[in-house]
């Protein structure tokens, strides 16, 4: 197992403040707490100096104040990172990263519909996964959506 | 073999053309419904055939628990059928919702949406129970014509 | 310019048919695709939070049918890594023995699927009707041709007997042969090869950056399979190869998929014949300790991820899971990138995507004009063939020849 320590030494030599954020649950997995100020330097850096190729998906959390957002990225030899962000739940604002992986698309329009994230940078496009008819401003993921009863005979 | 002979009598009065509509499911149905049309099972030489466009249909065939996505298409496709129509909902989502029964995109049921004839239930509804319950329907219909005749 | 779509019906400019894809052509060819998903939106990553562990285990099978034991087995690893669960090693192995079943029964499927959307229906019902074999075998180990219910929070819920292996080995000759049948039509037929060759091309470097997975990829030169760059259940401890293709077409994939076929018949011999002795499951308590992981599948269509979080109670807090097919679909519209109309079907196919094909619905639209019609699957279906018959390219005689052969 000497990969992982050596990619978590890299991302905190390169970014000092990443020290103490990043853990090893086991072997191919490494988590890592980072800010939407310097998240995309993280990710060009794990992109291109440390191979972390393949966006596989991005996870939305409601966690009370605020909204999760977990990138999780992989590599050829199966080693996976997945960087979090946390952004005030009242403004959960983040910038897209279609710009390094265009595969993200699909994944940030989730976070959308379901999560009400606000995503910048993000082209003109059709919702997903929620049908057309259904409320903006509605989040189901969310832990205070309640199903509404009786309001989908449409 | 009392269902071959079950099948080959009323394949003689009628061979209905079914029209088979997913809407929402997670295709174990779907795939047990095609594989009834293959030589195992072979659906086909019963006079049962797949058709592409409701408009020639006798039997709408559907899995699934109904999206609220795909509502108003399912709608469609059984306004564009002529009469009589009948409608058969395979599985245990498109009879009840299944397993997702609660879920917030989902309607639970077909009939819901549009009138049901024959229900057949399982998770998925087995190629045997798929042709046992469109017999059993068909055969409902003749006994039904048989008594508006008299 | 010449339409090309036949529309259907009456249209009515207040009437919205929900379309799928929509494409728009300049005379025959694509100029823009674009898919519109969420049909199948049942929302399960929701429902999984309000149900509990156990329930979640049935639920993720559902997900997918053709799939199902993939996604409850993503599932239940990620569990399970959360619980540091020990789960026994034969449950490892049956684990596999069902998930590589799983592949066989899948892409013969797809051998099917993809003969049908070409013309070559013989094909369909020669694969349905190996593929007998296989769910045979399913029903006999599980109960149930389709979504097992074998798994469980700790292991497996049912053993293999020496008499239920023998009559698997069985079953994997009889296929093996059959596949080296396939594979030969697949290689020697010049009107399959020709209908599959340079069709629906993603080229390497494309296949990385959309981010494809599974045999897509593959099919691309990617040489990328969870099984060996992040082993789950017993993969550590089989032999087998990794199938890519340069081919970077649809043709390509064909022979990705039967490799794959050749190489599960191994897997499984090298599971029976190795399988440890010992209990099939370990008991774990219900309420899961807080934690999260990330466990990863190879699924039949490619790579399958399910991200859990637990907060200490029966029940998650967080269940995501990122299906192979909705990775694969957004390499699609790249695909049928100057190719014509009547390409789509097969394209699609070849994904084997996750969504029934047999109603979607496809809004056409010729470049500069703004009405649109709308096509239903199965008219795209025959136009698509009817072009490729006034092409030159026509199963009928293959149709025939593989019948009389197979009978």
């Amino acid at each position: 197992m000497t990969k992982e320590p050596d990619i978590q030494n890299s991302l905190i030599k390169k970014f000092g403040f990443l020290e103490g954020k990043i853990r090893i649950p086991r072997e191919r997995r490494i988590f890592a707490d980072a800010a939407p100020e310097n998240f995309a330097t993280i990710i060009e850096y794990a992109m291109k100096d440390l191979s972390f190729t393949m966006l596989c998906t991005i996870t939305g959390l409601d966690e009370g104040a605020t909204l999760g957002f977990l990138y999780h990225l992989a590599r050829e030899d199966g080693i996976m990172l997945s960087i979090k962000l946390n952004i005030d739940k009242n403004n959960p604002v983040i910038k897209t990263i279609t710009g390094y992986f265009p595969g993200a698309d699909i994944y940030e329009r989730e976070l959308m519909d379901l999560l009400g994230a606000k995503v910048e940078g993000l082209p003109e496009g059709r919702r997903y996964p929620l049908s057309d008819d259904w409320p903006v401003g509605d989040y189901p993921l969310r832990k205070d959506w309640k199903k509404q009863e009786g309001a989908n005979n449409a | 073999m009392g269902l071959v002979e079950k099948v080959v009598t009323w394949a003689r009065i009628k061979s209905p053309w079914i029209i088979h509509f997913n809407t929402g499911a997670c295709n174990a149905c779907d795939i047990e419904i095609v594989a009834a049309l293959t030589p195992r099972y072979d659906i086909e030489r019963f006079g049962i055939q797949l058709k592409g466009t409701p408009r020639h249909a006798d039997v709408l065939v559907c899995s699934g628990p109904v999206t609220k996505q795909i509502k108003c298409r399912l709608k469609r496709i059984y306004d564009q059928m002529p009469e009589p129509k009948f409608v058969v909902a395979v599985g245990t989502c498109s009879c009840s919702g299944g397993v997702f029964d609660g879920c917030y995109s989902v309607e639970s049921g077909i009939d819901k949406v549009i009138p049901v004839s024959a229900y057949i239930p399982g998770c998925p509804a087995s190629p045997k129970a798929i042709i046992d319950g469109v017999v059993k329907l068909l055969a409902s219909l003749e006994k039904k014509e048989e008594k508006n005749k008299k | 310019m010449h339409k090309v779509v036949i529309p259907i019906g009456p249209q009515h400019p207040a009437l919205k048919e929900p379309e799928s894809f929509s494409v728009t052509l300049s005379g025959e060819k694509i100029m823009k695709f674009s898919a519109k998903l969420g049909y199948n939106h049942r929302g399960i990553e929701k429902a999984c939070e309000e149900r509990t562990y156990t329930q979640d285990v049935y639920l993720t099978e559902r997900i997918c049918g053709i799939c199902s034991h993939s996604h409850s087995t993503c599932f239940v690893q990620a569990v399970e890594e959360i619980a540091a669960v020990a789960v026994p090693k034969r449950a490892l192995y049956i684990r596999t023995l069902i998930g590589e079943l799983e592949r066989i029964h899948s892409h013969l499927l797809w051998l099917g699927v993809a003969g049908h959307e070409v013309g070559f229906d013989t094909l369909l019902m020669y694969s349905w009707r190996d593929r007998e074999v296989v769910m045979d075998i399913l029903a006999m180990l599980t109960g149930n041709r389709v979504n097992y219910g074998i798994n469980t929070i700790g292991g497996v819920r049912r053993d293999v007997s020496p008499e239920q292996a023998k009559q698997i080995l069985k079953a994997m000759d009889t296929l093996e042969e059959r596949t080296k049948y396939y594979i030969q039509i697949a290689t020697e037929e010049t009107t399959l090869i020709q209908r599959l060759s340079g069709v629906g091309v993603l080229s390497n470097k494309d296949a990385l950056k959309l981010g494809a997975v599974g045999p897509t990829a593959r099919a691309s030169g990617v040489d990328r399979d969870v099984r060996r760059d992040d082993p789950y259940a017993a993969y550590a401890e089989v032999k087998f190869k990794v199938i890519t293709d340069n081919h970077n077409d649809v043709y390509g994939r064909t022979l990705v998929r039967m490799g794959e076929l050749m190489e599960a018949y191994s897997i499984i011999r090298q599971i029976i014949n190795n399988m440890p002795d010992g209990p099939v499951a370990v008991k774990v308590p219900r309420k899961i300790p807080a934690g999260e992981a990330v466990s990863r599948y190879e699924a039949p269509r490619g790579e399958d991820l399910h991200y859990v979080k637990a907060n200490g109670t029966e029940k998650p807090e967080r269940v995501k899971v990122r299906a192979p097919t909705l990775a694969n679909i957004q390499t699609v519209a790249k695909m049928l990138e100057d190719r014509q109309l009547a390409d789509l079907p097969i394209v699609i196919a070849a994904i084997d995507p996750c969504f029934s094909c047999t109603d979607r619905l496809t809004g056409v639209r010729q470049q500069g004009k703004r009405s649109k019609n709308v096509m239903r699957w199965e008219d795209l279906h025959s136009y698509s063939i009817k072009y490729y018959q006034e092409h030159g390219i026509d199963f009928t005689d293959l149709n025939k020849k593989l019948a009389k052969l197979l009978k």
